[in-house]
């Protein structure tokens, strides 16, 4: 199989923050690569920097050193290009279901009749029409992550960044997004960075799996994952998951014992 | 669909029991009785010669000065002049405030610059101030809704300020990875909000704005309710101050439900399912 071209590379990251205790040095010498069209999922111990990676790579924080090829050219960040979907669902509570997924567009300054036709098909391929003039609270858990998941497919973001976006979630609505996500995935042709910390989850989405040891970060083991299963239902019942499953666990074990 | 049945479980799990007069009506009627038993024992009390009709006043007197004054005309322009001032001051000062509030937004330097001064500006109690602006700006109405505007304009300024450094952060960093601008972040994260605390002020601005116009009338004025009750108290006419007094009441009583209908047209995001108090 020929290997796909890398769509973005992340070369030896180092952020350090400066707190009370003095300096926490959360990235040291992080190098990835994202290649076209992948699905790759991020796991390690909490607070080992996952987050700070994401906002790096979205714009929000600065590296203290490194850089970021996209498609081959040094970029500073993707602020304005990526979809990034936090863990909370972020809804802007004044805003409706529809007011939350013409919020990028909104600040694109796309036309607001084209925008708003697009957001209706959206929501209605999400199985979420009728509820376009509810506001978020009224809403459970599943439908408001359902809605965020919207509002960032529709900006058709060159790469999604997942940060925990299922956490919160019951297991059985977690297996129905899971699915949905998967689905959008494919039928928009999307790159994604999830991170997780269900290895469960992780094994039966993604196409590679990163795994960071503790603080400082850095990249343990990259596992490619080949099951190819059309759902991450039935990628749960493929012969090889409990495989996979394992040796990402002892990866983890190890690192728990070494930081512990 | 599973979602929803969350929504509906709520809907039913509201209907309780309430005990005997504690439904609207129930209410209203205690409150009918409370007020009408007050003003009976004060008659009585004063035709009884228990209190005295000199310092007190008399439900009666109040009643027949009170409708006398409404024949007149006098009450009601006063009345006007006075609600005029107040709501003038309130508007401009809320409105003022809070823009100043939420300009301070934009600039952490300059807003930790002028932190000290709009902390120093607040603990000046701004009615004793009530002099100096009757110098500057006259007796007319002028210095009323200055006075109006002093006292509002501080609350606003900092309720807005303090709401907008508050805004969430989270919404702010997803603006901004989308690609929105520092504008951008203000208009759709910051603004909105704020203005739950922004209204929330409306309801003290109200009271503060009623209170400048009041004051700025007692120092010195030919028209409006202060006016109205300082004269009469000068000269030993409770039934007269207890008419202003009254009337203040009602048009206080009245501008709350004004900002309450404010609020919930403005804010409907935070309608339903807030208004219920745990029960202990
Ligand atoms: N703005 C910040 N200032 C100081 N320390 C921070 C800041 N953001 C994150 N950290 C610290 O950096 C570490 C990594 O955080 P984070 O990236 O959120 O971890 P993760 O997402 O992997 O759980 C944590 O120890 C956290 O306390
Ligand atoms: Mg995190």
């Amino acid at each position: 199989m020929q290997q796909p071209p890398v769509q973005l590379s992340v070369r030896n990251f180092q952020k350090s923050f400066h707190g009370k205790a003095g300096e926490v040095r959360v990235l040291d010498d992080l190098s990835f690569a994202i290649n076209e069209r992948d699905f790759v999922s991020i796991i390690g111990p909490s607070g080992c920097g996952k987050t700070t990676i994401f906002n790096i790579i979205a714009g929000l924080l600065e590296p203290d050193s490194g850089a970021m090829h996209y498609r081959g050219e040094e970029i500073e960040s993707l602020r304005g290009r990526v979809g990034y979907m936090m863990q909370k669902d972020l809804l802007f509570p004044w805003r409706t279901v529809l007011g939350n997924v013409l919020l990028g567009l909104e600040t694109r300054g796309v036309d607001r009749a084209e925008a708003e036709a697009r957001a209706r098909e959206y929501l209605k391929g999400f199985g979420l029409s009728g509820f376009e003039n509810a506001y978020p609270k009224t809403l459970s858990g599943g439908m408001r992550q359902r809605v965020a998941l919207i509002r960032t497919l529709i900006m058709d973001p060159d790469i999604l960044l997942l940060d925990e976006p299922f956490s919160a979630l019951d297991y059985q609505t977690r297996l129905y997004l899971e699915g949905v996500l998967k689905d959008a995935v494919e039928t928009y042709h999307k790159t994604v960075i999830l991170v997780t910390h269900d290895i469960d989850e992780a094994v039966a989405l993604s196409k590679r799996v990163i795994v960071l040891s503790g603080r400082p970060a850095r990249v343990k083991i990259v596992h490619d994952i080949e099951i190819g299963a059309t759902s991450p239902i039935a990628a749960r019942g493929d012969a090889r998951f409990s495989g996979y499953f394992h040796s990402l666990c002892a990866e983890l074990d190890i690192q728990t014992e070494k930081t512990a | 669909m599973p979602e929803t049945a969350s929504l509906q479980k709520r809907k039913t799990g509201r209907k309780r029991r309430r005990a005997g007069f504690d439904t609207a009506f129930g209410r209203a009627m205690l409150q009918v009785v409370a007020v009408v038993a007050f003003f009976a024992v004060w008659e009585i009390g004063v035709r009884a010669g228990w209190i005295s009709a000199f310092l007190v006043g008399s439900p009666s007197g109040i009643f027949s000065v009170g409708y006398k004054m409404i024949l007149s005309g006098e009450l009601v322009s006063d009345t006007w002049y006075t609600l005029f001032e107040a709501i003038l001051g309130f508007i401009i000062g809320t409105i003022a405030g809070s823009l100043l509030g939420l300009a301070l937004w934009y600039s952490v330097f300059v807003a930790r610059l002028v932190e000290p001064f709009i902390v120093a500006i607040n603990s000046v109690p701004k009615i004793a101030l009530a002099p100096i602006v009757v110098l500057w700006f006259g007796t007319g109405l002028v210095s009323k809704v200055a006075l109006s505007v002093s006292l509002t304009a501080i609350v606003a300024l900092i309720a807005a300020y303090q709401a907008a450094k508050d805004a969430d952060v989270d919404l702010q960093s997803l603006l901004i990875s989308m690609g929105a601008d520092k504008h951008q972040v203000f208009f759709k994260a910051v603004v909105p909000s704020t203005l739950p605390s922004i209204i929330a002020t409306f309801r003290i601005n109200v009271g503060f704005g009623l209170v400048g116009a009041v004051v700025g009338e007692f120092i010195s004025s030919q028209r409006g309710l202060g006016h109205l009750i300082y004269t009469a108290s000068s000269f030993y006419d409770l039934n007269t101050v207890w008419v202003g007094l009254f009337t203040l009441m009602v048009m206080g009583f009245v501008l709350y439900y004004v900002i309450d209908m404010i609020e919930r047209v403005s804010l409907p995001w935070k309608q339903s399912s807030t208004t219920h108090q745990v029960q202990v």
